[in-house]
């Protein structure tokens, strides 16, 4: 194997667990991967499986039951606490509340390992400092306490703080589980560009698959006898995704990278028209329990064009006009039942 | 650009100079407070009896009561409030619950009854007055051990139970349990042994011998050291055991350490004045209203000079100024230190788990 020298971080043989007494609770089979400088690695796997464990086991917060991690080629056996703090940052699930303290003095905190032992922040950490809070907007923020913000600007000041940590990997545990859908692409955008602009290589667990699709450099994929690494795409085209889900009611579509539920059809629908009108309709009709086919029968439904405002539903008995998808699949569930 | 970027921002000397003029002013008010601890008391002397009674070598009544009570007593107050207000400060951060205090987790029983121990449990032939030099150390470290391990003990609960009430609810068992324990050992002690742990009990500011107000010196400023090489560390356990070992630091090693100056401090201000109540648990919250900061290399100052502000005052107040009679200590910082309590308790129903 060709020795890679953008390689930042490789896990060889990793088993990873809990310890408990004397037994050793080892939770998946060995684990090989690697990551490279600036790559955005989204790490999937179901409930309970293992990636916070293998997430903290990274960050030395947990040992490792066997197997090697490998820091630029060193062994993270071989590092002090003091020195891995300046290989890599942590964000947990934990959400940090303290009274009193700024957003300044948490991003502060990151400079725990760069500074002596009275913690005394010099010049050169104060600029390290402002610089981290500037790059994660939050500047606006710097005086004020942490209990004051947002679940989303807390978690932006969280990423200045390990950026401020100045490590060249991060390493977060779902990052965006509790924001909303704006804080979560805000977040994922800023974790984008510090992977682009700043280098930095982030590894981060999360739930929502569509968005680790599109936007990861690379997955690690944890299913319950491996790990499979690779750019999203390339897992999606091997149908991995598939063994996240052990019902059988659930499908993933290695065409466009949506969900589906595999329930019965209701019956066969042809629609007329083309667009995004066309694309939202055959969603609706999807959702509702039809399928969408390709030979034109009674009945059928055309979409609206530019010289026709409403659905029409195209019936033996008629033609029936509605303004809103709403109205046109309300109408299909009603009128329809039972295949057609 | 930097420059200009300084100056919006939190960290300009603004924020520098209102710390320097708080640290300031509770130095003065220590030092008003350390006076009028001297001045007044139950029997009245004339301020200028007192100056001369400090600075001449005579040998009158006023000399004894100012050089062989007030004196030492004050001193004392000063180093018990300093050292529960510190170790409170110290627990609140390492078990991150702003209900945490040398009395309210029980750390106080644990020193009694390492006291007790001593006492009734050793030798017959311990009495108050044979309890000098060596001996001091001994009750000391007896204390200290006991503050210790009622501190391990908590440390292993909280580990399992996150809820601040519920470690709250145990460290009273806790206590409820090492009282218990005492008063069997006292069953069956001799009346001697009884005696002399009896006395230990009443224990106040005023009745220290010049030996044990050195040894609780001594010992308090290895604690008050020790917590000032802990600073870096308090402030990344704010942040939670995770964070602060993804951050460097060792945890366990910080953890002993901080361990280790909470007992001296909590335990040697036991071994000698028995329990003081609230002080410990409510300074710190003072400090952070006053300094608004959770830094610890600001709060560590503040809260000594905090603790002695407050426990001189209540010395001052316990006295009843020219009156003949003296309140209990223990009163007077109850009512200073509840209503911080019950504050802190209010506060705390809408943001839980945090001080």
């Amino acid at each position: 194997m060709k020795k890679n020298l953008k390689e930042i971080l490789s896990l060889d043989s990793l088993k990873i667990g809990y310890v408990s007494g004397k037994n050793e609770n080892i939770l998946l089979p060995p684990l090989n991967a690697s990551a490279d400088r600036g790559e955005l690695i989204a790490v999937i796997g179901r409930n309970g499986i293992g990636k916070s464990t293998l997430l903290r086991t990274l960050t030395g917060l947990q040992r490792l039951l066997g197997g090697e991690i490998f820091y630029s080629g060193k062994s993270i056996r071989e590092f002090s606490r003091m020195e891995l703090a300046q290989k890599v940052g942590y964000i947990s699930t934990e959400i940090v509340k303290v009274n009193n303290m700024s957003v300044y003095d948490l991003v502060a905190m990151g400079r725990f390992p760069h500074t002596n032992w009275t913690g005394k922040i010099e010049k050169i950490d104060h600029e390290v400092i402002l610089d981290a809070i500037e790059k994660t907007s939050m500047s606006s923020f710097c005086g004020k306490f942490i209990s004051e913000l947002s679940d989303g600007e807390r978690q932006k000041a969280m990423i200045a703080r390990i950026l401020a940590q100045d490590t060249g990997i991060m390493v977060m545990d779902e990052p965006t589980a509790f924001l909303d859908v704006a804080g979560k692409y805000e977040i994922l955008y800023l974790m984008n560009m510090l992977s682009r602009k700043n280098n930095k290589t982030i590894i981060y667990s999360t739930h929502d698959l569509q968005m680790a699709i599109s936007q990861s450099d690379k997955i690690w994929l944890i299913l319950d006898n491996k790990l499979i690494e690779g750019a999203p795409e390339d897992i999606m085209l091997s149908g991995a995704f598939d063994h996240l889900f052990n019902s059988s009611t659930v499908k993933f579509n290695s065409e466009d990278g949506t969900f589906s539920s595999t329930k019965d059809t209701l019956g066969n629908i042809f629609i007329e028209g083309e667009g995004s009108k066309r694309y939202w309709t055959e969603k609706a009709i999807n959702r509702a329990g039809f399928k969408v086919s390709k030979e034109k029968r009674i009945p059928y439904i055309i979409v609206p064009s530019e010289s026709d405002y409403s659905w029409q539903l195209v019936t033996e008995t008629g033609i029936l006009r509605f303004i809103t998808v709403y109205e046109l699949i309300a109408s299909l569930r009603g009128t329809i039942s039972g295949p057609i | 650009m930097k420059a200009v970027k300084q100056n919006e921002l939190s960290v300009d000397p603004d924020t520098g100079r209102k710390v320097r003029l708080i640290f300031s002013g509770l130095l003065l008010l220590v030092v008003i407070f350390l006076i009028l601890d001297i001045f007044l008391g139950s029997v009245s002397i004339k301020p200028i009896d007192v100056i001369r009674a400090i600075f001449t070598h005579s040998h009158g009544d006023f000399e004894t009561i100012i050089l062989k009570f007030r004196l030492p007593k004050a001193i004392t107050a000063l180093t018990v409030g300093v050292a529960l207000s510190l170790s409170g400060l110290q627990m609140q951060t390492v078990f991150r619950n702003p209900m945490a205090g040398p009395d309210v987790l029980g750390i106080s029983s644990g020193a009694s009854l390492g006291v007790a121990f001593v006492i009734l449990g050793f030798s017959s032939n311990i009495t108050p007055e044979s309890l000098n030099g060596l001996g001091n150390w001994i009750l000391v470290a007896a204390s200290w051990i006991g503050a210790g391990a009622v501190m391990l003990l908590i440390m292993i609960i909280s580990s399992r139970v996150k809820d601040i009430m519920t470690i709250l609810i145990l460290g009273i068992m806790l206590s409820a349990g090492i009282s218990a324990v005492v008063t069997i050992m006292q069953y069956f002690s001799n009346e001697t042994m009884l005696k002399a742990y009896v006395i230990w009990t009443m224990g106040s500011l005023g009745n220290l011998t010049v030996n044990q107000l050195n040894v609780l010196l001594i010992s308090v400023s290895a604690g008050i050291i020790l917590s000032l090489f802990s600073s870096k560390m308090l402030n990344a356990l704010l942040l939670g055991e995770n964070y602060a070992g993804s951050i460097g630091l060792n945890v366990k090693f910080a953890r002993a350490v901080i361990f280790a100056s909470t007992s001296i401090l909590a335990g040697s201000v036991t071994a000698f004045c028995g329990p003081i109540g609230f002080i410990g648990i409510a300074v710190p919250h003072i400090v952070r209203i006053l300094f608004k900061t959770s830094d610890h290399k600001v709060l560590i100052p503040g809260t000594v000079l905090m603790g002695g502000v407050v426990m001189l005052f209540s010395d001052i107040v316990s006295q009843l100024p020219g009156s003949e009679s003296v309140l209990p200590v223990n009163a007077v910082t109850s009512l200073i230190g509840i209503p911080v309590v019950i504050w802190v308790i209010f506060r705390n129903r809408k943001y839980t788990g945090s001080f």
